[in-house]
């Protein structure tokens, strides 16, 4: 059934020039009838309701960048949040930090953009960043997402000063700090967030990118090891991120990188070269040289020459080192899409998993080993220090897509048994709920069924989302 | 062998504001970063240094802070570097900057090369490296896109004019701008910049000069004034056309055909 409203036009009938509304990032394509972009809260009241009347699901959209396939629609309606991107205040704090009160579909772009217009040299950001720039803040707060700086900045409930989410009573509630981790990664299945007070912090005063070039894997892997045996540190600097970028991912990247803006103009990588890490290190100068140093030492004993390691500081060119490492996942996304169009059925199979108590060495084999013994290509990404990669399976068939999703399972298997996570940052969505079916626990499912019939008895939003 | 680098620190990018009364572009929270054809020309020297290990000069006229420019030129292998800064070279137009810049090189050493960049990305007159050759009266080659070859003696360049190529051979000393396409530069290298932190960098003021008349400097020297700034006005705005297959392709061979029918009429 589908439900215009002529009136006020609201709501659009799903025809041709909306289907990019039917897809995400994770290439996972969907059905919808409808389709509204409200402008303010009380416009997604009155979409709401119409929709409540008619019992008719809705999913709820960011930009669209989720990986998997949390904002694609099953059936019923889109509330798509794009147009609700407007700063509505903001506040500059006595120690020289500030507030900014956003709607929930501003972009990372436009945030960024924003603070910079209205704090000026006070050089403040928002912490929470997801590298994928499109990113909208009510997605990265419904997804939890992370990206590279994580593991520093740590949990994004320190940088949300308020929280307002339309609830499927079309109640409009300010949420209490005690339930932010209501709303937060609960993928939208328990109301829209329609406005965001953000808590911006200062930037450090300089951050340094350095990237280590390795001829082999295990070289890079027991580079890894030993820093995270003992990071280096000093009093006014940190590693503010430590990144692995594997050959495969290399090669989809130079073989793109003409077409891709941000990165085009980088020199290219020497063939000889495996794979890299890419190390962030923030604070001030003297402390970053420091660990920079630390850091030079140590790689040089495993066989990464510091003559062929980049660095650069200062903001532009930090951004293109940033979107170098971005372009990992872009350019697998991009395979993936290509793939796509010679079989639909084929989506996004990539890891968003963790484990603390082995080596990095012993988890990339045990990921080199399930390629091989299934006879998979793959690449892999992801953050070093943490032992959280991300290895994206590149299927050539629809036949090695599926060979993909029992060797994903199998490793979830492994680090089930072994204390790891099988889902870390990018949620569940439609994707992992049906490639982790029957292993996700009874009590991890519980939650979020208790979840739903506090907040959504009638299952209006977001329908297919993680249960 | 003696080479010259001039590198210019310029704003990251502009986000078009303007000072209503001044017309000055207004900077502050924005970050600077050096003129990206001037990091190009940076690296045609190094490119040349590997050829007739030649030593690479850097200067940049600018505020104190125009320093990260010869830091980061510092990582990418440059030898030496001269900052440029006098109250007096302040609001220097293009016939102030060459004269200080020829003056600042002439006071230093007897290059055989100048490297300039094609332009800058902020005063974009792009004006700068011809007058530099004019004021020394030295061989000017611009947009060089090429570098054929080069001895200790001479070098032989392609240059991108107008429409056509042309190559160009000449004795040292000589002065060349780069096109941005010449060289892809290299990322500044770890070692490098850990060493450049404390490498000297030299000021040039205007008692180091042979002409120390201020009158030939900065606003003073200058004989253009900017009188505002302002971004161009934005093009209308153009439907989006979302056409499928076959039709999305008829339609874009539509327009090419028209285009180069619309071209042909003019020639
Ligand atoms: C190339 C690439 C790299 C990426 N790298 C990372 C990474 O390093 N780390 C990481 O964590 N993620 C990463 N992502 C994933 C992605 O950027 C995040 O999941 C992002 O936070 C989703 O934001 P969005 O606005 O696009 O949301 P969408 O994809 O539109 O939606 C995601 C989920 O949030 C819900 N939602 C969106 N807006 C709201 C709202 N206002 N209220 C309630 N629910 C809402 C949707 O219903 C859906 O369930 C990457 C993605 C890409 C494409
Ligand atoms: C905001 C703003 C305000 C200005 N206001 C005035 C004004 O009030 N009055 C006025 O007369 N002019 C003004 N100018 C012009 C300014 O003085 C010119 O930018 C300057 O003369 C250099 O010219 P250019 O940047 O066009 O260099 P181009 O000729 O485009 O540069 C060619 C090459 O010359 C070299 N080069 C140029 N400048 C330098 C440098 N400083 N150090 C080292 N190498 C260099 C580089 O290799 C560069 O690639 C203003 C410019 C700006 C951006």
């Amino acid at each position: 059934m589908v439900y215009v409203s002529q009136k006020n036009e609201l709501i659009f009938p799903i025809s041709e020039k909306y289907e990019e509304y039917l897809i995400d990032e994770s290439k996972f394509m969907g059905n919808a009838e409808s389709i509204s972009f409200p402008k303010n809260e009380d416009e997604i009241i009155s979409i709401l309701k119409i929709m409540k009347e008619k019992n008719i699901p809705i999913t709820i959209q960011g930009g669209k960048t989720g990986i998997v396939g949390s904002a694609v629609p099953l059936e019923g309606h889109i509330m798509n949040l794009s147009y609700m991107n407007n700063v509505k205040e903001y506040e500059i704090l006595e120690d020289g930090t500030g507030t900014i009160t956003v709607e929930s579909g501003i972009n990372l772009i436009d945030l960024k953009k924003e603070i910079l217009r209205i704090f000026k040299e006070k050089a403040l950001f928002w912490p929470p960043e997801p590298t994928e720039t499109s990113a909208t803040v009510g997605g990265i707060i419904a997804t939890d997402a992370k990206g590279i700086n994580a593991f520093v900045y740590e949990n994004i409930q320190k940088y949300i000063k308020e929280l307002r989410v339309v609830r499927a009573s079309g109640i409009i509630e300010v949420v209490s700090k005690e339930d932010f981790n209501k709303v937060i990664g609960k993928e939208g299945i328990t109301g829209v967030i329609s406005q965001i007070t953000l808590k911006l912090i200062k930037k450090p005063s300089e951050i340094w990118g350095i990237s280590f070039f390795f001829e082999n894997e295990e070289d890079a892997s027991n580079f890894i090891d030993a820093v995270r045996n003992d990071v280096p540190k000093s009093e006014t600097a940190f590693i503010g991120a430590f990144e692995y970028i594997d050959k495969t991912s290399l090669n989809l990247i130079e073989g793109r990188k003409p077409t891709m803006a941000k990165i085009k103009e980088l020199p290219d990588i020497d063939e000889n070269f495996e794979c890299m890490c890419y190390i962030e290190i923030h604070g001030e100068d003297e402390g970053i040289e420091e660990i920079a140093g630390n850091l030079m030492e140590t790689a040089a004993m495993y066989n990464s020459d510091p003559d062929t390691a980049w660095a650069v500081s200062g903001e532009t060119e930090i951004e293109k080192t940033r979107a170098f490492r971005h372009a990992a996942p872009e350019t697998a996304n991009l395979f993936i899409e290509e793939k796509r169009r010679e079989d639909k059925r084929i989506t996004k199979l990539g890891t968003d998993m963790s484990i603390p108590n082995i080596s990095f060495l012993d988890m990339i084999k045990k990921y080199r080993d399930g390629l091989s013994k299934y006879g998979l290509n793959g690449c892999i990404f992801g953050h070093g220090l943490e032992n959280h990669l991300h290895v994206n399976i590149l299927p050539n068939s629809y036949d090695e897509y599926l060979k993909g999703i029992e060797l994903i399972r199998e490793w979830a298997k492994y680090y089930l048994e072994n204390n790891g996570q099988i889902v870390c940052e990018h949620g569940i969505g439609k994707l992992k709920k049906k490639i982790f079916e029957g292993m996700l626990s009874e009590e991890f499912i519980n939650n979020y069924k208790i979840l739903k019939k506090e907040f959504d008895v009638d299952m209006i939003w977001n329908r297919g989302n993680i249960l | 062998m003696k080479i010259a680098v001039f590198m210019k620190q310029v704003p990251a990018y502009s986000e078009g504001n303007m000072d209503e009364k001044t017309g000055v572009i207004i900077r502050a929270g924005l970050p600077s970063i050096a003129n990206v054809y001037d990091v190009v020309a940076l690296e045609t020297a190094l490119r040349i240094k590997e050829i007739t290990n030649a030593e690479i000069t850097v200067f940049t006229m600018g505020p104190d802070k125009a320093e990260d420019v010869i830091r980061e030129a510092y990582s990418m292998g440059a030898d030496k570097g001269y900052l440029i800064c006098d109250k007096a070279f302040a609001g220097s137009d293009v016939l102030a900057t060459s004269y200080t810049l020829s003056q600042a090189v002439s006071s230093v050493d007897n290059f055989d090369i100048i490297l300039c960049g094609k332009q800058t990305t902020d005063g974009d007159t792009a004006q700068v490296s011809g007058a530099v050759a004019e004021w020394l009266g030295i061989p000017h080659m611009n947009w060089v896109c090429e570098i054929i070859n080069v001895t200790e003696n001479e070098i032989n360049v392609k240059c991108q004019l107008d429409g056509r190529l042309s190559v160009i051979q000449t004795a040292y000393p000589c002065i060349l701008s780069v096109e941005k396409s010449i060289f892809t530069p290299r990322m500044p290298s770890l070692k490098l910049k850990m060493s450049s932190r404390k490498k000297e960098i030299s000021k040039i003021t205007l008692d180091d000069l042979n002409d120390k008349n201020e009158n030939n400097y900065g606003l003073k020297g200058s004989a253009t004034k900017v009188r505002k700034i302002f971004p161009p006005e934005r093009t209308a705005k153009r439907d989006i056309v979302i056409k499928n297959g076959k039709d999305g392709a008829d339609y874009i061979l539509e327009i090419f055909k028209n285009t180069f029918n619309s071209k042909e009429e003019n020639i």
